[in-house]
């Protein structure tokens, strides 16, 4: 089907316009309608990456292409320009490869899925589910836009809805929150923008011409222009213009993963949000940064990267330890989970950091396994908001006897965030935990930082542990004597979920790996491969100096 | 199919029954309810019975040697994922130390999960209404499942898996009674106290895969072979390696990479430091304390030390050697002072666990599983006693309030006995070495200590019988000196020639033993000593337990009155006590130093003694035979003087002056619990309240919040002031914006937020321009 991604994209916006023009009681059927048809959309995409599992290269090659960003890479690639001008052209450009692919599949799931756990939402449906549903077109978009300035404008319309959606039908602290989330993410999207003019101004230097390009492919893969922007002789204002605009792109994508210390949005984002746009809030929108980092920081700047990856490392150590002990002093539920997010999403930062193929599969496994198991985490925290209408950890207990199969979910899922074998929390966290290790070869600092993310398998388990007992063990208490059981419709949204927590962690070859391992191996051999050519023509002039 | 594949393909089979019944119960035990929900995790633990069996049968009685080398590489095996360039695989390790395991876990699994079923349904486990009887026996499912799965895996990884999901079942069982506080208090014990251990046993896993580059067992031997051989590889003693920004010694790296995979072990097996969980793990109902707190998960650390026995350097050796030895008389002292039957059972379990590690720390290879299959047999059956007395008892375990049981329970009494003359190494030996008669500990326990004697004294006490002679004479054979090794010694198996010698404990010596003196230079003279105190403690504390609970006269009038015993219960103490008598004499002994020939090739430092000799007279000679020998003896008697009129006797000699300050120590368990919990404990709870109130007021009222009111109080000063002035077009731009962003906080009027993007977009777009054209 031609314009695919298209179709993907839009879908849900299409199901926002009818769900505008129809009446309101429609808008819940309208919005399951269009959150299923995207599913389907993405799920299709799969046969795409099938044959990915084979061990036959000619096969690989024709999945995941030669190379990075190579045009046998992306798949159903759409490409026409947008707004043009005398010295720019800003294109409608999609396209989906092995690095994007698994995030659309994560985000068209729990799109679905928390389009079903809405059921929550009492109030204005109608603007709910418009504003939900544009909520999803902004994410697909996001991961899959091609043209930087593209990404941006989906970057900024997956931002509005979230703020309405928090501000709107949130808790208590709505306004505070809704707020608080969006300056910080609007400060990011400043940061995000001045890269953007910056690289493409400064490409057009590169390249010689008087404007330049948003083509993020042709800027992470053109050598010339990778050689201009990571060149020490070329700045900005005085300042080094790769370590800059690395830092300006870092700094807006961190705020989103988020790292310590742009971290504090998200606890209080996620205690006042409704369940169903926490699940969206943990499952795919901190993933983003992720994304962020995978397709646009790294690729632009691998000499910088290179020089950096320390503080990068540090950066996702010192989340993981700083985040779990926060989480271990929470006395709020949600905000325990939401600081737990913030501990795991730091072992994607520190498998970014260390640039080797087992640290990328691994942060790439981990953005997955938790945009599974924390959205399910949510979820199980909202069925007992729904029925307590409190989040106090200490005044919750014996759950596990009042409801017997919802406090068996709720062990799968916190075991899944715990990182225990067998569920899909291990597998990111052994990845990367053991590519430090091995990333010794490289960096002298990896086998500390090694030590110091493996501690936090150490915190997790307290925190949880000591979590599950207060709410879950323990004897029945009075008050919550009379909860109902856990309803078919709950029980539909986690059994996916925990199904999915299995599966990914008992066979994450066949389930993860195989879609995406060919682009992030091309990917990091890209980053490798453009830093030494950087390296050698920044000698060459040298060395031929000298030769003189 | 070949013989490899069929007999790793039946201990598959074996492991993934039982996960099917969890998954069956763990749906439909609700509906099934009691007694029904336990009959499929019964089947299913009987089908992997049969599995081992009919696996021991083709493996044992039909394959030759040469046929057990083919078939253990023609051995199922799934490639799993690819760490960078390590791939990894799940595969079945097939030898003979495996299908050993095997069988011992699936038998004494097979008698507790029928013991359990009498046992559960005699017992409360509904709580406020719901039944838990289900969920019982869906867990020792899972744990069958995850220790067999343990037990067959040639992976590091899937060893670390298994190895985290039996702890998981551990966890679950602990805390079954979990509506009440100190059962689920020692479940989260036992997890996160295992999970340190885990720690480090993750950065031995790392360490291995940055050295070693392989995960499976098999490989990263061979690859340890080949970097600590020779004078350049990774692991010899003129390398340095960076580590941690210092420069070591490679040989130092090696140790250091042995001594974090044991770690794993000190968490599971409950050594030192990392004993506190194993105590309070009998919170959970006593079925899971014989099967999994006795006889086999926590066992598993010793186990990985058999597996990983190669990658360890004499200095780890020397270590797990230490931590054993501690282990050892620490929980051997405290056993002495419990009042509860179970928690003087944990602590000989503890003190047993100590002489495994031990064992393995001094090279006892052979004697180390040995022990450890002899010891799950007692012990499982001495905690399934002790669930009977409970469970007659309504739910007693205070044994000061038992006493005279006997007369009630007759069969559980003398299964009891049965597991306590085992873990006293009660025998008698008879004419040229071979014993009159012997159990358990007699053989296993004892070759430990002769192994560590060995080790420790050399030659120069051993006896000057003509097997001393004959080993001498081998030592100095330059045939078989040509390794180079320090130690290879192999009794009754000559590896170079491929010839067994069974009559006589004839010692091999691959190596020059340079001088009688210690042959582990590492090890403490002082070690071996504690080892043998113990064997004089150990008598006396098991017949403590045993005289206090069925003998005397009965101290409790309602408790006594009320004491029976089910026959339904009885049968698999009986079948475990006929496995003690038969792990003490057939089979076991066999399968593990036929495995353990494989590993004497390439570890410098094993010490298998072969043989049915009572070893100690054999090998050490009668010094440490004298030593040993009459331990059991005194202990009963002095067990039988001090406990026969019940406690009083024992309760005078607490008195006196120093005894007591002892006797509070060991009651204050070594002061471990006092200071964890108030350090370790205490201090991360602080520090992450402390992390937490940081976070709350440093970095997200004071920077977030501070930075906020900056810039709203430059909003009002620009808007207001600066504005009123009429200054450039710019830094009016800027203030505007800045207002707006500061107006956010008051204003949450929602529909102006998109001007707000717009306004600051643009302006932060014009201001790079600026600066970008000019």
């Amino acid at each position: 089907m031609s314009g695919h991604l298209s179709w993907l994209i839009f879908t849900p916006t299409i199901g926002a316009v009818l769900c505008l023009i129809l009446p309101g009681q429609l808008s819940r059927r309208i919005a399951m309608l269009s959150t299923i048809a995207a599913l389907l959309l993405g799920v299709l995409l799969f046969r795409d990456y099938l044959p990915g599992g084979s061990p036959d290269p000619t096969v690989q090659r024709q999945v995941f292409g030669s190379s990075y960003g190579s045009a046998e890479a992306l798949k159903h690639v759409e490409r026409v320009t947008w707004i043009s001008g005398t010295n720019f052209k800003i294109e409608y450009y999609l396209g989906v490869d092995g690095l994007s692919f698994p995030l659309v599949v994560l985000t068209v799931l729990i799109s679905f899925l928390a389009c079903w756990a809405s059921f929550t939402i009492k109030k204005a449906h109608k603007g709910y589910y418009v504003l939900f549903l544009l909520l999803e077109t902004g994410m697909l978009g996001v991961f899959l836009a091609l043209d930087f300035f593209l990404f941006f404008v989906f970057w900024e319309v997956m931002l509005l809805p979230m703020y309405f959606l928090i501000g709107v039908w949130g808790g208590a602290r709505k306004e505070y929150a809704a707020i608080k989330f969006f300056l910080f993410t609007l400060a990011g999207s400043v940061f995000l923008l001045v890269a953007i003019v910056a690289c493409f101004f400064f490409s057009g230097r590169a390249l010689g011409e008087p404007g330049g390009t948003f083509d993020i492919i042709a800027l992470s893969t053109n050598p010339t222009i990778l050689k201009y922007f990571n060149d020490p002789a070329t700045t900005l204002a005085g300042y080094r213009f790769g370590s800059m605009i690395f830092l300006f792109l870092a700094v807006g994508f961190a705020i989103k993963v988020p790292t310590v210390p742009f971290h504090t949005w998200l606890p209080d984002a996620h205690v006042e949000a409704p369940t169903p746009i926490s699940m969206i809030l943990a499952g795919v929108l901190l993933k983003m940064g992720a994304y962020g980092f995978f397709r646009i920081a790294y690729p632009l700047f691998p000499t910088i990267v290179h020089d950096w990856a320390f503080w990068i490392g540090l950066v996702g150590v010192v989340s993981i330890i700083y985040g779990a002990l926060c989480a271990m002093a929470q006395t709020d539920f949600k905000k325990l989970v939401a600081y737990s997010s913030i501990s795991h999403m730091g072992y994607v930062m520190l498998g970014l950091a260390i640039l080797s193929p087992t640290g990328f599969q691994g942060a790439m496994f981990q953005v997955l396994a938790h945009g599974i198991s924390s959205p399910m985490c949510f979820f199980l925290v909202g069925v007992i908001y729904e029925r307590a209408h409190h989040r106090e950890i200490n005044r919750l207990g014996g759950l596990w006897l009042t409801m017997p199969t919802y406090g068996s979910m709720a062990t799968l899922g916190f075991f899944a965030s715990l990182g225990l074998p067998a569920l899909c929390g291990f597998i990111g966290e052994a990845f990367v935990v053991l590519g430090t290790f091995r990333a010794k070869e490289s960096f002298d600092w990896a086998v500390p930082m090694a030590i110091l993310a493996a501690t936090g398998a150490i915190l997790t388990a307290g925190y949880i542990l000591w979590m599950i007992q207060r709410v879950y063990l323990g004897p029945a208490r009075e008050e919550y004597r009379h909860y109902p059981q856990a309803t078919r419709t709950e029980l539909s949204i986690l059994a996916p979920l925990g199904l999915l927590c299995i599966v990914m962690g008992v066979l994450p070859q066949q389930t993860v790996f195989n879609f995406m391992n060919g682009t992030l191996n091309q990917l990091v051999g890209h980053l490798n491969s453009a830093h030494q050519q950087i390296l050698q023509s920044m000698i060459q002039p040298l060395a031929s100096a000298a030769g003189m | 199919m070949d013989a490899g594949q069929q007999i790793s393909g039946l201990l598959i089979i074996g492991a993934v029954v039982p996960l099917l019944m969890f998954v069956l119960l763990a749906f439909l035990g609700p509906r099934l309810g009691k007694p029904f929900a336990s009959f499929p995790a019964i089947f299913g633990i009987l089908v992997s019975f049969g599995c081992a069996a009919l696996a021991l049968q083709r493996w044992w009685y039909v394959l030759t040697d040469d046929e057990r080398v083919e078939a253990a590489a023609s051995a199922y095996s799934w490639p799993w994922v690819v760490l960078g360039d390590i791939p990894i695989r799940f595969g079945v390790q097939l030898d003979s130390l495996t299908i050993a395991m095997y069988f011992m876990v699936t038998l004494v699994s097979s008698c507790i999960f029928i013991f359990s079923r009498g046992y559960m349904s005699g017992h409360s486990d509904e709580v406020d209404g719901v039944s838990k009887y289900h969920r019982f026996f869906a867990y020792l499912s899972l744990f069958a499942f995850s220790m067999l799965g343990l037990v067959i895996s040639d992976s590091l990884l899937f060893l670390f898996i298994f190895w985290e999901l039996v702890g998981l079942c551990s966890y679950l069982l602990i805390g079954y009674y979990f509506d009440r506080k100190y059962a689920s208090n020692a479940a989260i014990k036992a997890f996160v106290v295992n999970r340190v251990g885990d720690f480090g046993f993750i950065i031995g896993l790392g360490l291995v895969a940055l050295f070693l580059k392989d995960l499976s067992i098999g490989g990263a031997i061979a690859a340890f072979q080949s970097q600590s051989s020779g004078e350049t590889g990774l692991f010899a003693r003129d390398t340095a390696i960076n580590l941690f920004g210092w420069y070591v010694r490679g040989d130092i790296v090696a140790t250091l990479m042995g001594v974090f995979l044991f770690c794993g072990c000190i968490g599971k097996s409950a050594q030192v430091p990392l004993q506190v969980w194993l105590p309070d793990a009998m919170a959970g109902p006593t079925p899971v304390s014989a099967l999994i707190h006795a006889a086999t998960m926590v066992a598993a650390g010793v186990y990985l030390v058999a597996r990983i026995f190669p990658l360890l350097t004499p200095g780890a050796q020397a270590v797990v050697a230490m931590v054993g030895g501690v282990t050892l008389i620490l929980a051997a002292l405290m056993a002495i002072v419990q009042t509860d039957i179970k928690k003087a059972l944990a602590y000989s379990t503890l003190s047993q666990l100590g002489y495994m590690v031990f064992g393995m720390g001094m090279g006892a290879w052979v004697g180390a599983l040995f022990h450890l299959i002899t010891h799950a047999f007692f012990k499982a059956m001495l905690f399934l006693g002790s669930g009977q007395v409970i469970e007659g008892c309504h739910h007693e375990q205070d044994m000061r309030k038992m006493g005279g049981l006997w007369r009630k329970m007759p069969v559980t009494a003398f299964t009891f006995l049965v597991g306590v003359l085992a873990i006293s190494g009660v025998g008698w030996p008879g004419k040229n070495t071979t014993p009159f008669f012997g159990l358990g500990g007699y053989y296993s326990k004892d070759e430990i200590l002769a192994v560590a004697w060995f080790q420790t004294y050399g030659l120069s006490a051993a006896s000057d019988g003509h097997h001393a002679g004959n080993f001498r004479e081998r030592a100095t054979d330059p045939l078989t000196n040509a390794h180079g090794y320090d130690s290879v010694i192999l009794a009754g198996y000559s590896a170079e020639e491929g010839q067994h010698q069974t009559a006589h404990a004839g010692l091999e010596t691959a190596s020059g033993l340079k001088s009688d003196a210690s042959l582990q230079p590492w090890i403490p003279k002082w070690l071996v000593w504690l080892a043998i105190i113990t064997a004089w403690i150990t008598p006396f504390y098991m017949m403590r337990v045993w005289w206090l609970t069925f003998m005397g006269k009965p101290r409790d009038e309602p408790v006594y009155h009320h004491a029976h015993e089910s026959p339904g219960m009885y049968i698999p103490l009986v079948i475990l006590a006929i496995g003690t008598f038969a792990a003490s004499w057939f089979l076991f002994r066999g399968l593990i130093v036929d495995a353990a020939q494989h590993v004497a090739h390439i570890s410098k430092l094993v010490v298998p003694l072969d043989g049915h000799e009572h070893l100690i007279h054999a090998f050490s000679g009668p010094a440490l035979n004298k030593l040993v020998w009459p331990a059991f003896i005194v202990g009963f008697i002095a067990a039988f003087f001090i406990y026969r009129r019940g406690l009083k006797l024992a309760e005078r000699i607490i008195d006196l002056p120093v005894v007591e300050q002892f006797y509070w120590i060991l009651w204050q368990k070594f002061y471990f619990d006092e200071a964890y919990n108030k350090l370790v404990l205490a201090g991360t709870i602080l520090f992450s309240r402390i992390c937490g109130w940081f976070d709350k007021w440093v970095v997200d009222f004071v920077l977030v919040e501070g930075c906020a009111r900056v810039v709203k109080g430059l909003a009002f000063f620009s808007g207001q002031r600066l504005d009123a002035g009429g200054i450039d077009q710019v830094a009016e731009n800027l203030g505007r914006t800045a207002f707006r962003i500061g107006d956010l906080f008051r204003a949450v009027q929602t529909g102006r937020i998109r001007n707000y993007v717009i306004y600051t977009a643009a302006t932060l777009a014009v201001v790079i321009s600026v600066m970008v054209w000019w």
